[in-house]
């Protein structure tokens, strides 16, 4: 039998704001995330590093999106990480 | 595991599942075939690379009469090397010395072929081997216009991946909390359902790690720009150079061009052969001449560590204008940590470190992988045929699922088919595979589509591919005096070894058809 309904994102908006911040603000954790490490590693250790397993974290990402309660709170999160993974290569440069 | 949890995984997981399906199925088979690309390549033209790679690339040859052709002063080089294959590229760019060099301005590329000793145009050069490797990551929807920046069926393989991933972790979390139980699942006798079920779940339990690899192998190769270009922008400030240097791909190199010829050019063949004792057999992938003939010119080698001695590692050597050493790395003392994550995309990925024993392996996983994909499809279908759901839900389920799956399982007869077609014809070039493959497969996937009966499309697909798969080393021996005894006692063992393998498979689809038959009658007795 396919998945129980009960516990699907009903709401359209809801639905696709889950996707889209999983899809590209998952994407952006990921990035930053990288830049993040480049303040203790390596470049070229972040490079051979994120270039596997970027990939297996962005779409754990993904999946912790729709794993969320509310759309709005995880692009929030996503946003957030985002910019506090960015802060020190901001101040840096 | 909460049941909120339980249910998202599940979704998401049949969601991706069933929007990737069918390419991944088509990604999976092609891939599958193409473990073989050399032996496909060797079979195709007649020609054994046991027979005739041993002797190795004739540097001195090949160098001489281009130097004669186009006069190599000042020019680059680079020869790109594939182990076990009989072709090797050769690219000649512009020479920079515009004043004593007539020709300066032309640069020529082409495939060396070791057997015939010509050089082919890419196109002409392109072999059924090359076809079924392309097709893996949809090279050939390139063509589709649609202006995306990047090659259109390099994105769609990307997202197929990267979808892939999303489905296995999803499914395998599905399945976490009976992961044990489920190796001991396998019920082959029991309803046609369960069998399904079980199918998709035993061997995507099994087959999970591979398929992993596969998932994340994938992405890199084929769009690891997504990475690579937002961190060469923000970490390398943009210097795209750095980044293939720090890759591996690239050596960094102090190469000027002085505009003064030597009189003695450096024994290119010698410093091959040279380096390649000292690596212990590590073959060549990569020659690059920056240069030619000039004071400043050097000679660049890469290879990769012999495998039998090291699963990973990467080495090159510099020589300058004398034949000295500049700067060396050898592939065999020690990787460095890029070296390491390298070799473990391509070595797994090409499943190239074990010889051929392994390659069947993979092979067979590859087609579990198939299996899974297209066992799913059914579940899809079976989970969603009964009086709760809506009739035209119903109708459009069964619709994709015939599409899917005539689609999906008529590439076995074609790709046997193809074979059979390519070795029956005198000329065979690029276009001639594409009509022969995509115009077959499309009459045999309208056909299957226009039937609608699945268990029949599954049938049919079966038994005519056993029959395909028996007629392609019977083509060999028929048009290309290549029987198998013949090819085993001339030590051609990559030829016998295509025949022998479409044999095994001819025998294992006839019993797969056999069984399915057998089922079929049963459960029809039983009503």
């Amino acid at each position: 039998m396919p998945a129980n309904k009960k516990y699907l994102t009903k709401s359209p908006l809801q639905r696709w704001l889950k996707i889209t911040a999983g899809f590209f603000g998952g994407y952006a954790v990921m990035i930053s995330f990288s830049v993040f490490l480049s303040v203790f590693m390596d470049r070229q250790h972040v490079l051979a590093t994120g270039m596997v397993l970027g990939y297996v974290l962005w779409a754990i990402l993904l999946l912790l999106a729709f794993l969320a309660k509310s759309a709005w709170k995880i692009w929030l999160i996503y946003l957030s990480l985002t910019a506090l993974f960015a802060l020190p290569y901001l101040v840096g440069a | 595991m909460n049941n909120r949890n339980y249910n998202i995984y599940f979704h998401t997981h049949t969601i991706s599942g069933i929007i990737v399906a069918m390419v991944l199925y088509v990604i999976f088979f092609a891939g599958s075939f193409s473990f073989f690309k050399n032996e496909i390549s060797a079979w195709q033209q007649g020609e054994s690379v046991d027979k005739h790679g041993s002797a190795g690339f004739p540097y001195a040859m090949v160098l001489d009469s281009l130097d004669r052709q186009y006069d190599l002063h000042g020019r680059e080089l680079y020869l790109y090397l594939y182990p076990n294959s009989l072709n090797t590229y050769v690219y000649m760019g512009p020479s920079l010395d515009t004043l004593h060099n007539k020709q300066a301005g032309e640069s020529t590329y082409f495939y060396y072929n070791l057997a015939d000793k010509q050089g082919r145009s890419y196109s002409e050069a392109y072999d059924l081997g090359e076809f079924l490797y392309r097709l893996h990551f949809l090279a050939q929807l390139n063509y589709v216009p649609i202006p995306i920046g990047y090659p259109f069926g390099y994105v769609v393989a990307g997202l197929v991946s990267f979808l892939f991933l999303f489905a296995l972790i999803t499914g395998l979390l599905l399945h976490w909390d009976k992961i044990i139980a489920n190796f001991y699942l396998f019920r082959p006798w029991a309803k046609l359902k369960t069998l399904w079920t079980d199918l998709h779940t035993v061997l995507g339990v099994i087959g999970f790690p591979y398929q992993f690899v596969y998932a994340v192998t994938g992405i890199i190769l084929i769009v690891n720009t997504v990475y690579l270009a937002p961190i060469g922008e923000l970490l390398y400030g943009g210097e795209e150079d750095k980044v293939y240097e720090d890759l591996g791909f690239e050596v960094a190199t102090d190469a000027v061009f002085l505009d003064k010829p030597i009189s003695e050019i450096p024994d290119i063949p010698y410093l091959v052969k040279q380096t390649e004792q000292r690596w212990g057999e590590s073959p060549l992938k990569r020659v690059t001449v920056k240069h030619y003939g000039d004071e400043g010119m050097q000679v660049i080698l890469q290879s990769d560590a012999d495998t039998r001695r090291s699963f990973s590692g990467s080495g090159y050597v510099v020589y300058d204008a004398r034949g000295e050493i500049v700067k060396e790395k050898s592939p065999l003392a020690g990787s460095s940590y890029m070296d390491v994550m390298k070799s473990l995309v391509y070595r797994l990925h090409y499943g190239d470190y074990g010889g051929l024993f392994l390659k069947i392996v993979y092979f067979t996983l590859g087609i579990m992988g198939c299996v899974v994909i297209a066992s799913g499809m059914v579940i899809w279908l079976v989970a969603r045929d009964k009086n709760s759901v809506p009739a035209h839900k119903r109708r459009f389920n069964y619709w994709l699922v015939n599409i899917f799956l005539g689609i999906c399982l008529s590439m076995f007869p074609v790709t046997g088919f193809t074979f059979i077609v390519v070795k029956t014809s005198q000329a065979v070039n690029e276009t001639f595979i594409y009509q022969t493959c995509f115009y077959s497969w499309l009459a045999l996937s309208l056909y299957f589509i226009a039937r609608r009966d699945i268990s029949r499309t599954n049938r049919e697909a079966l038994l005519l591919g056993a029959v395909m798969a028996l007629l392609v080393p019977v083509s060999n021996g028929l048009y290309s005096a290549n029987w198998p005894w013949q090819t085993l006692a001339a030590g051609e063992l990559d030829i016998f070894f295509l025949d022998l393998f479409w044999v095994a498979v001819a025998i294992i689809a006839f019993i797969s058809y056999w069984k399915v038959k057998l089922h079929q009658l049963r459960a029809a007795r039983s009503h």
